[in-house]
């Protein structure tokens, strides 16, 4: 196997690790801008992000990822001066910092997604500079070594049997960190056998020492040897007292959202059965069964809830990226941003965090980019000259809302309009309704600044926003003035698990369509229906509703009755009925997604179970109405 | 799972009459097959989705992918669930009853005599005693490259 | 032979280890990410050969390899210290503190199972 051969094997690896490390660099750059003169306890930092620059080192050159070896080596070099000097990086120094870390990732993910790397030497250039600069004046200061708890010696012996039941110095380790500081960890020889004896301060009450000897844990009195702490707690450099807070692996949650999802369908079981049995039961006894399947659905529904609430993190978490991204555009631009961010501790579900990084920093960069004049051009308008940018984060029932506003330019109707006629589309002048000129910056290749955005190493455009936001079952809106600024206002579901869903018939199949993007449910009469060209439309609030039939797309046989049942999708112009033979009413579904690339077609996005253990498919609608359009354009134009 | 040194477990199943082996540490478990919803527009190979503990899988009938006749479904048909490079698959078979261990060594190419396209989806054959198993190639079987996706990129 | 304990903080690279030791450590593999988890293994089990890295978050992989010179049954397992590209005063550190063979990242897969293998040899 050739050495190309091999690293190939191990590149999702590299990539993921590299991830983790650069997550941890940044949180650690933050932490150090953020830092005033004379805090202590910035060493520990420095160290860690010196060991993490080691570790890309040493992983990009064993997958012979050169570019991404030199740069981190660059910086770990950087590091390690900081290090050897005793030193805090200047303004200059971090600066140079977020722009080398910014680089690495670029070149990193033009790996990964096979682009050509981009060019490092301006910022290795920009980082050396900084490395001639004095040191700043206030020294890194280690944490205080004398702790004000007791100390005492904790022995642990290790042994296969405890290995097996999870405990080892690992998770000994972290037992101690929660309740209390690790002042020194070290393996000792005793007899030939290997423990480990740790120096630890903390409270920790008689009856947990009494149950930690069965894990082979020995506490007992010591005198403190003299020696600064080898272990800082976790996150902070002041010791802690026994921490209010669990860590639970991903997989835990899901594995509990799953079983929520199995009692849902087991009620929903449970009602079908009951109304099968309603005709055989007195009154009295019936009222009493129906109150305990209510309180049982309200407690499930209180459960569900709860378990969700587990799987949320604060919204800041999605935002921490911005405040670089700002200052990176703004310097040397003549622009002054100010950054104003609001509800940080509105919680949002992880996996929506990791979804929505790309598509919030895009807004965030064409506001930067775009949106904001010059500092003199304000001023020459009558504005302040630092502009504002806001984003706000606020929950409303069972959604999240972000706003991402600036008070900047506003957008250019008039160059929207020129940019929609030389795309031969039909557009009104201007002023434009929000959801058409929201709907025209989103169309792919619309804006030629995207051009520019992917040569600084981003694909990201509004278009991929608004794929994303759809994927999500998210909404976009956009409000804008000229001179008074913009506001993209964005709203996801707090969860995509547990979805109210109309559940529709065509011939002798059933589908379950999310009720969330459907507008109303209404009856049509089939002998109302008129054909123009290849579309039906039917009369609908004095105009022409068109009108797709679920049985044509799908390719089934309807079996339809006196009237026509249809779902109105859309909104405005593009407003669309899709018919079914009956809509049989509204369920509580457990949305179960279709990974596998064989099974992902458009239109289908996940299936269910309806309490007889068929799958029943999840239809998106929209989906549908796109794909049907665009076959219906190809039609068309292949025929002309 | 290792038996005698050196040798591996495989299960047999049969398509349209032919009895072909897989690995069973890719098989996750067999079930009798039920239910299986159809999804529109899907490669004429998939029969649809089922549900199988808990999880929504594809239904890959295997007639179809090795270019036989759909037969339809009958008392001994079976659902093979795969796992394999982190994707559940099942594969609807017309019978899987039997295991056999044998040294994967003993796989050979099949020969270019070997016509037809189930031939595609083969890792080898292997001579084990008097018997000529016929081994698959589970990633040529799972793999795909959809027409309908590349219209949507 | 018995098992190969790797001693690495980055997952990546214990797997590259593992993947080009495969035929040559005939006695099975296992890991540690932290110095601490390495003393731990081996009091679980018995080790034929360790492979460390010297960068580790706890202890630094030079006082792992003090400590295992101290022990009275260990003290005489081969040890390949295995780091980032070297200067010549980590190498004669690590040698002095009693390294069987030190090697240098980046490697190749070939190039290390040649070295593990001429140092497994019988003498």
């Amino acid at each position: 196997m050739t050495d190309d051969v091999f690293a190939a094997g191990f590149m999702d690896d590299y990539f993921a690790e590299c991830d983790e490390h650069l997550a941890i660099v940044r949180r650690l750059l933050l932490e150090l801008s953020a830092a005033g003169f004379g805090e202590p306890g910035l060493r520990p930092t420095v160290d860690q992000l010196f060991r993490s620059f080691h570790s890309i080192k040493g992983i990009s050159g064993m997958v012979g990822l050169r570019d991404a070896e030199a740069l981190a080596h660059h910086l770990e070099s950087y590091l390690r001066l900081l290090r050897d000097r005793d030193a805090r990086p200047t303004e200059i120094g971090i600066n140079a910092l977020v722009a080398c870390v910014d680089a690495l990732e670029r070149v990193i993910a033009a790996r990964r997604d096979a682009q050509p790397p981009p060019a490092v030497d301006d910022v290795v250039e920009q980082l050396e500079h900084a490395s001639t600069l004095a040191p700043a004046g206030a020294e890194l200061a280690a944490a205080d070594a004398a702790a004000p708890d007791r100390q005492r010696r904790v022995t642990f012996v290790p042994s296969p049997t405890l290995l097996a039941r999870g405990v080892n110095v690992d998770t000994v380790r972290a037992r101690l960190r929660e309740v209390g500081t690790i002042v020194d960890a070290a393996p000792k020889i005793v007899g030939g056998a290997i423990i480990f004896e740790f120096v630890f301060a903390g409270a920790i009450d008689e009856a947990t020492i009494a149950s930690w000897r069965d894990d082979g844990i020995v506490v007992a009195e010591a005198p403190p040897p003299a020696g600064a702490p080898l272990e800082p707690a976790a996150d902070s450099a002041t010791p802690v007292g026994p921490s209010h807070v669990v860590r639970v692996s991903l997989t835990r949650l899901d594995d509990l959202m799953r079983m929520i999802g199995e009692l849902v369908i087991s009620r929903a079981r449970l009602d079908d059965a009951l109304t099968h049995v309603e005709t055989h039961v007195p009154p009295v006894e019936w009222r009493a069964v129906q109150e305990n399947v209510q309180v049982i659905e309200r407690q499930l529904r209180d459960l569900r809830e709860g378990v969700m609430r587990v799987r949320l993190v604060p919204v800041g978490e999605l935002l921490r990226r911005v405040p670089f991204v700002v200052r990176d555009l703004t310097r040397d631009s003549g622009k002054r941003v100010r950054l104003d961010l609001r509800g940080q501790d509105t919680e949002i579900d992880k996996f929506l965090i990791e979804r929505m990084m790309d598509p919030v920093l895009h807004l965030v960069r064409n506001a930067v980019s775009h949106a904001f004049e010059t500092a003199d051009q304000r001023v020459a308008a009558g504005k302040p000259p630092e502009g504002t940018l806001t984003l706000a984060a606020s929950s409303i029932g069972d959604a999240v809302v972000l706003e991402i506003a600036d008070d900047g330019r506003g957008i250019d109707e008039a160059a929207v309009v020129a940019r929609a006629r030389t795309l031969a589309l039909d557009v009104p002048d201007p002023p434009l309704d929000r959801a058409l000129l929201l709907d025209l910056i989103c169309r792919p290749g619309f804006s030629t600044r995207e051009e520019t955005d992917r040569a600084s190493g981003r694909g990201v455009g509004m278009a991929v926003v608004k794929t994303t936001l759809e994927d999500l079952n998210g909404r976009m809106s956009v409000e804008t003035a000229a001179g008074a600024g913009t506001r993209f206002v964005v709203e996801l579901p707090l969860t995509l698990a547990i979805a109210d869903a109309l559940i529709a018939h065509v011939g002798d199949r059933m589908f379950a369509v999310p009720q969330a993007n459907v507008r109303e449910v209404i009856e049509l009469d089939p002998a109302a229906l008129r054909r123009i060209e290849r579309h039906e439309v039917a009369p609908f609030r004095g105009g022409a509703l068109p009108v797709l039939r679920l049985s044509d797309v799908f390719a089934l046989t309807p079996r339809p009755g006196r009237v026509l049942h249809a779902f109105v999708i859309g909104a405005g112009a593009d407003v669309v009925g899709i018919a079914v033979d009956r809509i049989s009413g509204q369920r509580e579904i457990v949305v179960r997604s279709l990974d596998d690339s064989l099974i992902k077609v458009p239109g289908v996005t996940g299936a269910t179970d309806l309490g007889d253990g068929r799958a029943v498919l999840i239809l998106d609608l929209a989906a549908l109405v796109r794909r049907q359009a665009a076959s219906l354009r190809g039609i068309t134009e292949a025929a002309s | 799972m290792i038996t005698a040194r050196g040798a591996e477990t495989f299960i047999l199943f049969t398509v349209a009459g032919t009895s072909y082996a897989m690995r069973s540490r890719d098989v996750a478990h067999v079930e009798m097959l039920e239910q299986v919803t159809a999804v529109p527009n899907a490669a004429a190979f998939v029969d649809g989705v089922v549900f199988s503990r808990g999880q929504v899988i594809p239904a890959l009938n295997l007639r179809a992918r090795f270019g036989f006749e759909r037969a339809p479904y009958d008392v001994g048909t079976r659902l093979i669930v795969v796992q394999t490079g982190g994707r559940s698959v099942g594969l609807v078979v017309d019978g899987a009853r039997e295991f056999v261990a044998f040294d994967p060594a003993l796989i050979r190419p099949p020969s270019a005599a070997l016509a037809g396209l189930s031939g595609h989806y083969l890792e080898g054959i292997a001579n084990v005693g008097d018997r000529l198993i016929l081994v698959l190639d589970l990633a040529q079987v799972l793999l795909f490259d959809d027409p309908v996706l590349q219209e949507h990129l | 032979m018995e098992r190969t304990l790797v001693v690495d903080d980055s997952p990546t690279m214990r797997r590259m280890i593992i993947a080009s030791l495969r035929e040559v450590c005939t006695g099975g593999f296992v890991e540690a990410a932290t110095g601490l988890e390495a003393c731990e293994q081996l009091a679980l089990g018995p080790v034929s050969l360790i492979m460390l890295d010297l960068n580790m978050p706890d202890m630094h992989g030079l006082e792992v390899l003090a400590f295992v010179r101290r022990h009275p049954t260990l003290k005489s397992l081969p040890i390949i210290v295995l780091t980032t590209r070297g200067d010549e005063a980590s190498r004669s550190t690590a040698l002095a503190a009693g390294a069987t063979l030190y090697l240098t990242k980046p490697f190749t897969p070939q190039g290390l199972a040649a070295q593990v293998r001429e140092l497994l040899q019988p003498a």
